[in-house]
């Protein structure tokens, strides 16, 4: 059986039938050809999948895409503004807090999360939003520094 | 790939309803975090999915006229750790809750789903064990109140009947002058699920020469269930934290616990870690309760 629903990602409607069983996650990338969420351990683990759901972070692995039926879903292509990146994409790419790329969408997310929440967060308020989130390049460090970049400015 | 069916419920009488008309087919929905890894893995392929996460009733968390701490199933646990009912009244739960995972689970999983899951390693009901909290069920009967020291049963198998919904669950009031503590060990600081040792403890003595009058405690992650130990809870009476009670407790850890090895840490070692881990958190509840400190 097929479930009619609406996702409302970052701002623009898609009505689309899914299976009750399909994750947000897969449904993103593979039906609305939004690949930029990643999708890697799907158990919760890792943290690459991360999205807003209703401003909330949560794992879209995790997530049933009809659990998220007309619910406000943002991901990071929504953080782009006019083609132009954000601030906090800027630092990532300033601070090297970027090498293969994988965990970054969820490490935004998680910012984005976090700045929103607590717009001038002090470095272990930052390194405690992180601690769900998995990193095999960085050492970390290079993505608080790019988060308390844009925490300071 | 089986076709499955989706019904979206609002109300608790419309999920008990549901849930007796699909009968063994139906598999009830809360947050999805537990479940979502089992049908990941294609360890359950549900056949009829009862979501009840949009049931706004069960949300709610307040202390009723009684005194009595309510919790409902579907509240997260980000709703529990933020939650100034909680913070007022059971402190404890705040301790549990911030050692749960990170926010983003936090922010889907439910009290409810982790008592139904009733995994070992879950903090939830290890400090509910503690509390000795009551979880109240809806079925075709009606209500029907179950201790939380009855409730887990075995393997992943808990006191819940198959055609009944978990609806909240009940926190007597907690006597003034008490002390209660959490304490998880873990690896690592987060995402460290599988692995830990967990136990809660809550303590009541007396003003005058400061002896226990009441002592719960829980342990998580020493056993195919989460353990509640009225043995060791009741050797606690009438004494004063001293080094001869904490080794009869040591003693009684690793004479009635059976913890399960795993590919890090032995079950001796994990016996080694539920005694140390049950000390301070005794320790910690203790102190507050003499303190008599807001965080009781
Ligand atoms: C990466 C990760 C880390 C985790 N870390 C921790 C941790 O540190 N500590 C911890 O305690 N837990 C942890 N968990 C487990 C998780 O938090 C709990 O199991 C969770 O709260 C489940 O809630 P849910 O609402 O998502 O349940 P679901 O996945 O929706 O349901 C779980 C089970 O309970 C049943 N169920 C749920 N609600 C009800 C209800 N009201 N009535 C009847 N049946 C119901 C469902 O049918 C299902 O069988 C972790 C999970 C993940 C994925
Ligand atoms: S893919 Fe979702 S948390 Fe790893
Ligand atoms: S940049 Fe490679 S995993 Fe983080």
């Amino acid at each position: 059986m097929s479930v009619d629903i609406s996702l409302r990602v970052n701002g623009a409607e898609h009505r689309l039938a899914v299976e009750p069983t399909e994750t947000l996650v897969n449904v993103l990338r593979n039906r609305l050809g939004m690949t930029g969420t990643h999708k890697d351990c799907t158990m919760g683990i890792c943290g690459a999948c991360t999205i807003l759901l209703n401003g909330q972070p949560v794992s879209s692995c995790l997530l049933l895409a009809c659990q998220a039926d007309g619910e406000a879903i943002r991901t990071i292509e929504g953080l782009e503004r006019d083609g132009a990146l954000s601030l906090l994409q800027e630092a990532f790419l300033r601070y090297g807090a970027v090498q293969c790329g994988f965990c970054t969408p969820g490490f935004l997310m998680i910012a984005v999360a976090l700045l929103e929440k607590n717009p001038k967060p002090d470095r272990n308020e930052i390194i405690d939003a992180l601690k769900g989130n998995l990193c095999r390049c960085t050492g970390y460090t290079k993505i608080v520094d790019a988060i308390e970049f844009v925490a300071n400015n | 790939m089986t076709a499955c069916l989706y019904t979206r419920l609002d109300t608790v009488d419309d999920a008990v309803q549901c849930l007796a008309s699909a009968g063994e087919d139906g598999h009830v929905i809360a947050g999805g975090v537990a479940l979502g890894i089992l049908m990941n893995e294609r360890l359950v392929k549900p056949v009829h999915l009862l979501d009840i996460s949009r049931i706004d009733a069960l949300k709610r968390i307040e202390v009723t006229a009684e005194g009595v701490l309510s919790i409902g199933a579907l509240a997260t646990h980000q709703e529990v750790l933020t939650s100034a009912a909680v913070a007022a009244t059971c402190p404890l739960l705040i301790e549990m809750s911030s050692e749960i995972a990170c926010e983003r689970i936090r922010n889907r999983g439910t009290i409810g789903g982790s008592i139904c899951l009733g995994d070992p390693q879950g903090d939830p009901p290890v400090a509910l064990l503690a509390l000795d909290a009551v979880v109240r069920a809806a079925g075709p009967q009606g209500l029907r109140d179950i201790p939380i020291r009855t409730f887990f049963q075995d393997v992943y198998t808990t006191a819940l009947q198959s055609d009944e919904i978990l609806q909240e669950i009940r926190i007597p009031r907690i006597p003034d002058g008490g002390g209660m503590a959490y304490h998880k060990f873990s690896a690592r600081r987060a995402m460290d699920y599988a692995t830990t040792v967990s136990a809660a403890v809550q303590l009541a003595c007396d003003p005058d020469d400061g002896r226990i009058i009441n002592a719960g405690l829980g342990l998580g992650g020493v056993g195919v269930t989460p353990v509640w130990s009225k043995a060791i809870a009741d050797g606690l009476l009438n004494a004063t934290p001293c080094p001869e009670i904490f080794a009869w407790m040591r003693k009684m850890v690793h004479e009635e616990l059976s913890p399960i090895g795993d590919h890090l840490y032995s079950a001796d070692y994990k016996s080694h870690v539920a005694a140390v881990i049950l000390r301070r958190a005794t320790e910690r509840a203790y102190n507050r309760a003499v303190a008599g400190s807001d965080r009781r």
